[in-house]
């Protein structure tokens, strides 16, 4: 099931002891800076407000209920809000504390607060928690991501591949044709994609993620013009599972880039957008001609599709045997109902992979995490722009965890020879 | 030795050296955790590490003192929150800094831009780390040198205990070569030099 969204980019300070705010998209243009720090008398009362109201919002906190736990009278509370009552620094220590957040993470300037919270709502019905959970942490990264490339002066590269609207018709016949066409367009040709976070990233400049969460979500999609699209994908999925996400979630990009959606576990959706985003992920991950021909390769002189067969053919393609064994349904290589046989007589198991593959079997084909945010966190850490409680909190890492990841990611000694210096 | 204040990135090496008990007892002087970082670190509860159950016991025992911003504390730690991220720090680092700046005691931060800060604004303030606790004349005595390498050790691997450069003679001598290699946190020119 597809739950939808629409994605809203909030807003900030750019200068010192102004009122001015900027969109997201054009913060980047404005640098500079004080270099000393301001007063909370310096910053704007309707800023801090807002920043104030999608903090209690993702704290799931109603005004009446954040009013009553922070000592305040609920009109005192909406006045800070809406930017009518400069807050106090007790109770803005307060209300910090109270939405699970920090003083410093409220008002420093440079921060960005996104919120996809209030559309997700508006679709009515039950609030999910682990659905709100989900899309608070991609706002969560994405917020962080967009602050630190401002803090390093980074132009995000964006190659936001052409839309191709959803079409009357059978949904997966033009899924097969835009994923075949986005490859050409890409440039990749027709071979399996071996780490699809790295082309999502580097080759599209899509905003990933990959976290661990709740289980019961695969991932989720969204996209605003100023930050473009950004994908979460759940860490403690399987690699090749992990990578069916992230092509699904690249059929929305370029069928339904302005829905944001959360893709939940479970039989796959019934709509047009989900049947056609499941399409293009099997299509985009196992081209059909190259499916074809490896299929051909690797059954060469059988009878019978063997467990062998479909082991060895997943590993090429890096998805899971389930995907692979559909698509040969899908591609009239298999019988259908081939898979149900499978899951009916033991199904394929992890041990008969070990088997087939040995080593390889255990290998991570899809790296367990995006690497573009790490670096990013990493160089400011460096150049001390941010310090380790600010980036612990900013990308929602445990202490010990972050400073593995910041020990990774040091240059080796002899790196920092003037030889592999980058050209400025 | 006066009053020290401890920031939270201390008090996670100081759990993950396993002798954090051991080490404020022979602190030759009054032990503070300020209340940001005490909500900080009861916020991780995820890691598993638990290092608010640990300075829970402290606090307990005596050991550690909590200390509560005052006017003049608040003031300070306003100046050091809000303003440009480069600027400014996280709220536990920012009430370490401002609470030892007011009660004119020496905050115990690893944090490079968190010292960085504190020092430029407060340059009277003597800023120490996890390393200048294990090395104390006090605390060496009182735990010996087999018992302390490996406490140093275990904060290194367990934690990535973060070294400064004037330091890490002293951290190699108390855990030696073998075990320095095994450290990530150490720079590589210690680990294989």
């Amino acid at each position: 099931m597809w739950w939808c969204a629409s994605w809203r980019s909030y807003e900030r300070r750019n200068e010192e002891n102004t009122d001015i705010v900027a969109k997201v998209s054009d913060v980047r243009a404005m640098g500079g800076g004080a270099t000393m720090s301001a007063g909370l008398e310096h910053i704007a009362t309707d800023n801090l407000g807002e920043r104030l109201r999608i903090a209690r919002d993702a704290a799931k906190l109603t005004q009446a209920e954040a009013a009553a736990s922070a000592g305040l009278a609920r009109t005192t509370l909406v006045a800070i809000e809406h930017g009518q009552r400069r807050v106090r620094m007790e109770e803005l220590r307060t209300l910090a504390r109270l939405y699970g957040t920090t003083v410093n993470g409220l008002s420093r300037r440079d921060a960005i607060h996104l919120d996809l919270a209030p559309q997700f709502r508006k679709l009515g019905g039950a609030v999910d928690p682990v659905v709100e959970d989900a899309t608070r942490l991609l706002a969560d990264l994405v917020s962080a991501e967009v602050e630190l490339e401002n803090l390093l002066g980074i132009q995000r590269t964006r190659n936001d591949p052409p839309r191709r609207p959803i079409l009357p018709g059978d949904v997966t016949i033009q899924a097969e044709q835009d994923a075949t066409e986005l490859r050409q367009w890409l440039g990749i040709g027709a071979g399996p994609v071996l780490d699809i976070v790295s082309l999502l990233e580097l080759r599209i400049g899509a905003r990933v993620f990959v976290r661990q969460f709740d289980g019961k979500i695969s991932g989720a999609f969204a996209f605003d013009d100023a930050v473009g699209a950004c994908i979460l994908i759940n860490g403690n999925h399987r690699p090749e599972r992990r990578a069916h996400t992230a092509a699904h979630e690249l059929g929305h990009f370029v069928s339904t880039r302005d829905r944001p959606d959360i893709l939940r576990d479970g039989p796959p959706g019934q709509a047009r957008s989900e049947r056609y985003a499941n399409a293009f992920a099997s299509a985009f991950l196992t081209p059909a001609r190259t499916t074809m021909q490896l299929f051909q390769d690797i059954t060469a002189g059988s009878s019978h599709l063997s467990r062998r067969h479909v082991i060895l053919l997943a590993h090429m393609f890096g998805v899971s045997r389930e995907a692979l064994v559909r698509r040969l349904e899908a591609l009239k290589l298999a019988r259908p109902g081939t898979w149900d046989w499978f899951q009916d007589h033991d199904g394929i198991t992890d041990v008969q992979a070990r088997q087939v593959l040995g080593d390889a079997a255990g290998q991570d084909s899809v790296p367990p995490v995006s690497q573009r945010l790490n670096l990013l966190a990493a160089e400011v850490w460096r150049r001390e722009l941010l310090s380790e409680g600010q980036l612990a909190r900013l990308l929602r890492m445990d202490r010990v965890a972050l400073r593995a990841m910041l020990d990774d990611l040091e240059p080796a000694g002899d790196e920092a020879a003037d030889a592999l210096r980058l050209r400025g | 030795m006066g009053t020290i204040v401890l920031d939270a990135s201390v008090i996670i090496n100081l759990n993950a050296s396993r002798i954090a008990d051991a080490v404020l007892a022979a602190w030759p002087g009054r032990v503070v955790i300020v209340e940001d970082t005490l909500l900080e670190l009861r916020e991780d509860i995820r890691s598993g590490r638990n290092d608010a159950a640990m300075v829970a016991g402290l606090i307990a025992s005596g050991r550690l003192t909590r200390g509560t911003l005052n006017e003049a504390g608040l003031r300070l730690f306003e100046s050091l929150v809000i303003g440009p991220a480069a600027e400014t720090l996280d709220d536990g680092e920012a009430a370490t800094i401002a609470f030892a700046a007011v009660a004119g005691a020496s905050p115990v931060i690893d944090e490079r831009k968190g010292r960085r800060i504190g020092q430029n604004r407060f340059p009277s303030l003597t800023f120490l780390n996890t390393t200048d606790l294990f090395a104390a004349d006090a605390v060496q005595a009182a735990i010996g040198a087999a018992a302390l390498g490996d406490a140093v050790f275990q904060a290194l691997r367990d934690a990535r205990m973060r070294v400064p450069p004037e330091r890490l003679g002293w951290v190699v001598a108390a855990i030696g070569r073998d075990r320095a290699r095994l450290c990530p946190s150490l720079p590589a020119s210690v680990r294989d030099p």
